[in-house]
């Protein structure tokens, strides 16, 4: 119980202000110091008063016994009266001493001073034994405690008789009191003193503080153009005559340090009489509570200077968000909502202001986004940039379009972020398109004789079976139903089987849809083949396919896949023209497309026993308008194509290649 | 002592006859003071009456203020009695200042003498007069020209009648008792130093004459704070039913009216008239009271007795007399004292 209350004024304390903190701990230490102090001086001065007082109160009996045994012995008693009583009532004497008697002998009172009936009891009260020359008691006399002094009346060797003074207990206390208040009241004097400086000096050391604090508060209110000079009365200028306020782009030497110098701001420092004696800064004098309000004024005067510096940048920076020619988006890196959009983003995402912010990044790309802010994020929480390029992005209404795409990790209002700058490509995609679909249509004319050979044998084979029932219907010759039925079923397969070559063509020449979609990797190779593979054989390459089975799929374009395949089975036919027609004989040449799953990872490989490439122009055969062929129609773009939509499919294109004995393409694609 | 067996035998006051305890302190201070303490504890008195003497009175002073009870009608006029204020201490008489400042004006505005001489008794009474005497003199810019002291209870005059002698004095004040005062007067007048000799009314008038009886031109002046109890004097103070003649002539056939007794005559009456008044449940408190609610008592003979909660002294006047055929008779005109003294020179 009494713990908790210590506790509590602890706690009190604790919580005061420091202004009573220093207040009442002084206090509390003078009052401690007075209350010792007293105690001491009362402990001396009181003990030593009634000490001084009783040896009075001897003195007094002392004097009395040596004068009164002439008048004992001579039974004098009027003037044994007249002495005692002149002794007790000499001046002030007369308070302390209350009674003065002396008794003969027998211990019989001979005189006393007092004006009633002498007790009988103050008559055996108090005796001096045989041997002693005085004795003290205290007791009770009437309605009041004395001190009776019994001093010995001798004359020779012989007591004759003793003198009884007493003193008078409450005059030594009032005296004591008196002596107590005085003393005391000098105390509280000193105390009220010692309070007064005390409040003073804890208002004077607390004043300037709760003034700081006072300003800190409307600091943090957000107030910075609080007035600081006001009782300070010193004469600090507008702010707007510090060259480094007016200027956010001057350097100041005591806000930037050395830097300032290093920036070049050392001209202006060295000759602006301003900053030489500064009327910003303050320089630290005084004692440490002026110290401290220095500091703390020029701590505010910098905060002022920063503010209005990052103001500018602010504002330098918000105009570059608001005015900048590509969408920024600024995402929250967990649910990747938009917290902030400038206007380029909602001009070109089509979506309001309000409709974006909060929206999913995701929603605005679904592809791919978790992957490369998962990415972001590995990198750490401030720093890093990703790059993502052809990102496919959807407008308001589920328009795609493409993006290039820039990341990185921001810190936005306190918070991790992600600023994303996107800048639209769609227009470049197109022109790509097209030149693909270009080079798409160079392909098919350069393929056309080889599709022509390819047509014409369902065509021939059709021919054949036509001019076969004809003949038969001509001579009236009976067909077997067995073999108009064997002739008939040839023709549909073969029309089928040109039908197909036509459809496989079309494909092929389609322009490809911006979305991409789940694709077989298999089904373009086959494809391909379909369209060249008997017009190799014409060249006498053999082109052998090992698709693997059950191979996942990936995220492409079915038809682009099979102008990447196509180009490269071209140049493999192109390689091993070079390199067999050097050789007599025209041996045959091989083209092997295998495909197969490695890890997450799906490959295709195009290999060929071609001439391959020479290492001086390896790291150039993906550049366009690159090309060792020689004849004048190839525009040197196919592999640069090629490189282009692997890497639009995020996949990889990976070359080995040994002069004179081959080359293999291997594509790599991530899974879907 | 007349008027109280007078006031007794009427029934007393509110039924309470007056008992008077007499000691004698032969003059003595220490005597006195144990008489005091034996009638405040042994005898329980209600108050202490007719203190005679300065030096006794003075000395019993404190004694009276520790036991609160009043004494009244004391045969002093000494200051200490006054002053300090003491509600106890009630007086009725005039004061020694008042007697020889009202003497010293009469010395000096109706006899033209400025060379004054003091002689006193070497105790807190002569002292009171010498202080009075200078006092008076000093508003006159004067000081005495000489003093001379003798002790108390001693004849030892010479001395200091050689210094007032060679001092060369026109009158000399004299605070002392008859004999050592009388002894004075008659050794100056033996060595034919004549001057004024004036005397306070302690000294005793009667007593005085008597020993100045075969003494002739003298010039003796003596105030007094009562007026003369002329025996044929019709006033009824005096010769009433109750008057002080009547009742001595009553009482105390043999002894004559003189004016110690007067005085006391008063005294009595005055202490009666408080008892009066204080009423039946009689207290000291209530008869200090009763005292201080006197303002204005009539006895007859011009004495009107007054007194307040600040002033304890009834009486202020006070009554010049000169020896003249052996008695002393109240001085009607001061030129023929004048006439005399420039006769004697």
């Amino acid at each position: 119980m009494k713990r908790d209350l210590i506790r509590e004024a602890a706690k009190r304390f604790r919580d005061t202000s420091l202004k009573n903190k220093i207040f009442f701990s002084i206090l509390a230490v003078i009052l401690i110091i007075s209350i010792v102090i007293a105690m001491l001086a009362r402990w001396i001065l009181v003990d030593n008063l009634i000490d001084e007082l009783e040896l009075r109160g001897i003195a007094i009996g002392r004097t009395i016994a040596e004068r009164s045994s002439g008048y004992i012995l001579d039974k004098n008693y009027p003037e044994l009266l007249s002495l005692i009583f002149d002794e007790a009532k000499l001046k002030e004497r007369q308070h302390l001493v209350s009674y003065i008697f002396v008794s003969d002998r027998e211990d019989d009172v001979l005189s006393h001073t007092l004006t009633r009936p002498f007790p009988e009891s103050l008559r055996l009260a108090n005796r001096v034994p045989p041997d002693e020359t005085k004795s003290v008691r205290l007791f009770r006399v009437g309605d009041q405690m004395a001190y009776d002094i019994a001093i010995p009346i001798t004359q020779g060797i012989y007591r004759i008789g003793t003198v009884h003074v007493g003193l008078n207990q409450n005059h030594i206390d009032q005296l004591v009191g008196k002596l107590r208040t005085t003393f005391l009241g000098f105390l509280s004097l000193v105390v009220v003193i010692i309070f007064v400086i005390t409040h003073r000096i804890a208002k004077y050391i607390t004043m300037p503080i709760s003034k700081l604090t006072q300003i800190s508060d409307e600091l943090s209110k957000g107030n910075f153009d609080v007035k600081l000079d006001a009782e300070q009365g010193t004469d600090s200028g507008q702010p707007l005559e510090c060259p480094a306020f007016a200027n956010p782009d001057v350097p100041c030497r005591r806000l930037d340090g050395e830097l300032a110098v290093v920036d070049g701001g050392a001209e202006i420092l060295g000759t602006d009489p301003v900053c030489r004696d500064c009327r910003f800064y303050r320089r630290q004098k005084g004692d440490e509570v002026a110290q401290l309000a220095d500091a703390f004024y020029n701590m505010i005067w910098s905060i002022r200077l920063y503010r209005r510096r990052l103001r500018e940048s602010e504002k330098k920076y918000r105009s570059l968000f608001d005015s900048g020619p590509d969408p920024i988006f600024v995402v929250n890196p967990h649910g990747f909502e938009i917290i902030d959009a400038n206007p380029r983003a909602v001009e070109v995402y089509g979506y309001s202001r309000e409709e974006l912010i909060g929206k999913p990044f995701t929603e605005l790309a679904p592809e791919h986004t978790h992957k490369y802010f998962q990415s972001l994020q590995d990198q750490g929480e401030t720093h890093g940039l990703v790059t993502y390029p052809k990102a496919l992005h959807y407008k308001k209404g589920h328009t795609p379009f493409y993006v290039n795409l820039h990341a990185s990790n921001i810190a936005y209002k306190g918070q991790p972020a992600i600023v994303l700058a996107s800048t639209d490509i769609t227009e470049m995609i197109e022109k790509d398109a097209q030149l693909v679909q270009a080079s798409k249509m160079g392909s098919l004319g350069e393929m056309s004789a080889g599709i022509a050979h390819e047509l014409n044998q369902p065509l021939n084979a059709i021919k054949m079976g036509s001019d076969f029932l004809s003949m038969m219907v001509e001579q009236q010759r009976e067909i077997p139903p067995k073999d108009l039925h064997q002739v008939v079923a040839e023709m549909s397969t073969q029309v089928d089987r040109a039908a197909e070559i036509i459809n496989t063509l079309r494909s092929f020449g389609r322009k490809a849809e911006l979305v991409t979609e789940r694709v077989d990797i298999n089904k373009p190779i086959q494809a391909v083949f379909s369209l060249v593979g008997r017009q190799f054989e014409l060249e006498n390459i053999r082109m052998e396919l090992d698709l693997g089975r059950g191979i996942p799929a990936i995220m492409a374009h079915d038809n682009r896949l099979q102008q990447v395949f196509f180009n490269l089975v071209t140049n493999a036919r192109d390689a091993i023209s070079e390199k067999k027609g050097r050789l007599p004989g025209r041996p045959a040449g091989r083209i092997l497309i295998r495909t197969f799953q490695e890890g997450d990872q799906v490959v295709a490989e195009v290999e060929d026993d071609g001439i391959g490439i020479s290492d001086a122009v390896r790291d150039k055969i993906f550049e366009p308008f690159f090309s060792t062929k020689e004849s004048s129609i190839d525009m040197g773009l196919g592999l640069a194509i090629t490189y282009g939509i692997v890497k639009d499919y995020r996949g990889d294109l990976q070359l080995t290649s040994q002069e004179g004995i081959g080359t293999t393409f291997k594509l790599s694609f991530a899974v879907a | 002592m007349s008027y109280l067996n007078h006031v007794n035998e009427q029934g007393g006051v509110h039924g309470r006859t007056i008992k008077v305890v007499a000691y004698d302190d032969s003059y003595d201070p220490p005597m006195c003071m144990a008489n005091t303490q034996k009638l405040i504890i042994d005898d329980q008195v209600f108050a202490l009456f007719c203190y005679v003497g300065t030096p006794t009175t003075v000395k019993v002073l404190p004694m009276i203020e520790e036991a609160r009870i009043p004494l009244l009608g004391m045969f002093t006029g000494a200051n200490a009695l006054r002053e300090p204020f003491s509600r106890h201490l009630i007086n009725v008489r005039a004061s020694y200042y008042q007697e020889t400042g009202a003497a010293v004006r009469h010395l000096i505005d109706d006899l033209g003498l400025q060379k004054i001489a003091v002689f006193y008794q070497y105790d807190a009474y002569g002292f009171d007069g010498l202080t009075g005497t200078e006092l008076a003199l000093k508003r006159f810019n004067l000081a005495p020209v000489a003093g001379g002291s003798y002790n108390r209870g001693t004849l030892d005059v010479q001395e200091g009648l050689n210094k007032i002698m060679a001092s060369g004095a026109e009158a000399v004040v004299m605070i002392g008792t008859y004999d050592p005062c009388a002894k004075f007067i008659r050794l100056a007048h033996e060595q034919g130093f004549r001057p004024l000799f004036y005397l306070v009314s302690f000294v005793g008038a009667d007593e005085l004459a008597r020993r100045l009886e075969n003494q002739h031109g003298i010039t003796v002046v003596m105030s007094q704070v009562v007026p003369p109890p002329d025996r044929l004097d019709p006033s009824p103070l005096l010769a009433g039913p109750d008057g002080y003649v009547t009742l001595l002539k009553r009482y105390f056939p043999e002894d004559q009216p003189n004016f110690v007794g007067f005085e006391g005559f008063i005294n009595a009456r005055v202490l009666v008239e408080g008892l009066k008044r204080a009423g039946a449940d009689l207290t000291r408190q209530a008869f200090i009271n009763a005292i201080e609610s006197i303002h204005d008592l009539s006895l007859g003979l011009g004495i009107n007795i007054a007194f307040s909660a600040s002033d304890h002294q009834g009486l202020d006047r006070v009554y010049f007399t000169r020896l003249a055929n052996g008695q002393f008779s109240l001085i009607k005109d001061w030129a023929d004292i004048k006439a005399q003294l420039d006769a004697s020179r």
